[in-house]
């Protein structure tokens, strides 16, 4: 009977892995077939906004605190690592663990008074800093004005300066980025801070009965999404290889919530499948109808999230969930066990590291 | 009756909002190892008083004491690691997660945390057996109808194992027999050692449970004793149960 068990979970381990397996390989040989720029454009485009939009979700999608300042902690993650690069010489990859840390203190610092305070006042306060931060740089000439920093332009790839002349190296880097965010997302979920934050979510009051302390886990909550954007930031600045204050305007904090919300805020996955649906969808709009009717790709796009919010407030994934079609492809394509099985398995491993 | 030091021990609280006050200098101890009740009418400032042993609010005048240790000051949050725990009279089940999702992560807290997700849902397994909620483990707490959402109260505040327990009115909209249901598991968890504190309306349960009722009234103590004390004492007769009824006339 167990027997029958154990060979069914491994049976299904095996098949998860192995799609995950040709899902990963399918994007890693993307780069070898596709050779036009523009579309390569637009698998990096998801792949820096799709981590953007985890680390918002970590905040808004678990925690429950809504910010709309993540384009300002990147922005910001993006400044500090060009300062860094620029006027210090610092190497790009020590720079972007620096302008996490600066990034991730800030944060922390500015919104631990918020925290105290509960209700809508934190969304408030992230609105206001990221004006308030673009204000400072475009005044400031330390920062270069409006007119922004560029990275130095040199002859050649240098993987050790993260320049690079064409887009493949920084689509995988790209790519790798966006994988180990997940995993570290995923990794949060599961353990004693993730619970918290989904306790806090919930109720605040239930969350202080058993034990856990609000306002120490959402400062934790927001060093961390930030700390995240500021890596988004640096990778912006290493591709793009000029930053300007633009950066931070309030519309691009509403871009790293999209794919979150249109995904399925509550699952970490949710940025991954918003983004690769809605990023590709607004350069398409943008691409097709921007010269004919300009404007149009926005309308298009602010369609298509109203949609998604009014039918499906749960995000795509929070449909797919309960539908039939996961149904279809965890019974048909592979084959998952019932839940009870799993549970069998788990406790007669647990039981045998006992004995 | 035994004397030993109080596990919990309330002196002369008083809550005042604003102009009114809720609670007037309240003085009561709880026994170790027994099961302890506050009944009156609506209003009456328990679960004020309930709120401010538990740390939800401060008292404005008046000193709590846990074991001989001052707790006045002490923050919600810094409870269960004192091995106390509550539950809530308005449910707060941890809505959008499962049944077990929610004692997992009771799990992870309190003075026994539980190290990793194994240890944590092992733990919380063996909880939700104990309360009967074992079969509803993958159900959405959001779901399940007011009683197991009271079941599941209980449940998350058992899983940062206290040893001592504040239950809000945690019977109120149950039928008769979810209430002995209740009453049962209640029995249980203080014969497995935990000193049970306990607002209730529905006086059959107090009745049965406890060894010990306060009764408040306007915010004032204004009896102490056996049920059978409090439920004889004239005053007690004429505040909660109604001016001229008898004292066998109590459903509610």
């Amino acid at each position: 009977m167990n027997e029958k068990y154990v060979k069914a979970v491994r049976r299904y381990h095996r098949n998860l892995t192995f799609a995950l397996g040709v899902i990963l390989l399918i994007f890693i040989l993307i780069p070898l077939f596709v050779k036009s720029p523009y579309i390569l454009n637009i698998f990096i485009l998801v792949f820096y906004m799709s981590t953007l939009s985890m680390a918002w979700n970590l905040l808004g999608g678990m925690t429950g605190q809504n910010s709309l300042g993540h384009a300002a902690y990147m922005g910001l993650g993006a400044y500090v690592s060009c300062m860094l690069i620029t006027k210090a010489h610092i190497n790009p990859w020590l720079s972007a663990l620096l302008c996490m840390v600066v990034v991730g203190l800030v944060a922390g610092v500015i919104f631990f008074p918020c925290f105290i305070l509960r209700g809508p006042y934190f969304t408030l306060v992230s609105i206001a800093f990221g004006e308030a931060l673009r204000q400072f740089i475009i005044n400031s000439t330390f920062f270069g004005r409006a007119s922004g920093i560029g990275l130095p332009f040199k002859k050649g790839n240098s993987f050790l300066d993260v320049r690079f002349t064409s887009k493949v190296p920084y689509y995988y880097i790209g790519f790798v980025m966006l994988i180990l965010v997940y995993l570290f997302m995923k990794k949060i979920e599961r353990s004693r801070m993730g619970y918290a934050l989904r306790t806090i979510r919930e109720d605040e009051d239930a969350a202080a009965a058993i034990g856990i302390n609000p306002i120490r886990y959402k400062v934790m909550a927001v060093v961390v999404s930030a700390m995240v954007a500021a890596l988004v930031g640096f990778f912006y600045a290493s591709y793009t290889r000029y930053i300007d204050p633009e950066l931070m305007v309030q519309a691009k904090s509403t871009e790293s919530v999209l794919p979150a919300v249109v995904g399925g805020a509550a699952y970490v996955e949710g940025p991954l499948v918003g983004g690769l649906i809605m990023i590709p969808l607004s350069e398409f709009l943008r691409a097709k109808y921007s010269a004919i009717l300009p404007g149009i790709n926005m309308l298009l796009y602010a369609i298509a999230l109203l949609a998604v919010i009014r039918f499906r407030p749960t995000g795509i994934l929070g449909w797919y969930m309960g539908s039939k079609v996961k149904n279809f492809v965890d019974t048909v394509i592979l084959k998952k066990p019932p839940v009870e099985w799993f549970e069998a398995v788990e406790q007669e491993r647990s039981g045998r590291k006992e004995a | 009756m035994m004397e030993k030091t109080p596990i919990i021990e309330v002196q002369h609280i008083t809550k005042r909002f604003k102009g009114l006050t809720a609670v007037k200098d309240v003085s009561f101890t709880i026994r170790e190892g027994g099961i302890t009740g506050m009944i009156g009418p609506n209003g009456a400032g328990k679960s004020t008083t309930f709120n401010m042993i538990c740390g939800y609010y401060p008292p404005t005048e008046g000193k709590i004491f846990f074991r001989g240790q001052d707790i006045t000051n002490k923050k919600a949050h810094e409870y269960t690691n004192m091995k106390i725990a509550r539950t809530f009279q308005i449910m707060k089940p941890l809505k959008n997660l499962s049944v077990l999702e929610n004692v997992v992560a009771s799990c992870y807290f309190g003075h026994a945390a539980a190290k990793n997700n194994r240890e944590a849902r092992e733990r919380a397994m063996e909880i939700l057996q104990f309360t009967g909620l074992y079969e509803k483990r993958h159900v959405l707490s959001k779901d399940m109808g007011t009683p197991d959402q009271k079941r599941l109260e209980m449940a998350r505040a058992l899983a940062t194992k206290p040893e001592l327990l504040f239950l809000d009115e945690n019977m109120a909209g149950l039928n008769p027999a979810e209430t002995e249901d209740a009453i049962r598991l209640i029995r249980e968890i203080n014969a497995s050692g935990v000193t049970i504190f306990l607002i209730e309306h529905i006086m059959k349960a107090v009745v049965s449970l406890c060894e010990e009722v306060i009764v408040l009234h306007h915010g004032e103590k204004i009896a102490e004793g056996t049920p059978e004390q409090v439920m004889n004492d004239p005053y007690v007769m004429e505040v909660y149960l109604g001016k001229k009824e008898a004292p066998h006339a109590q459903s509610n």
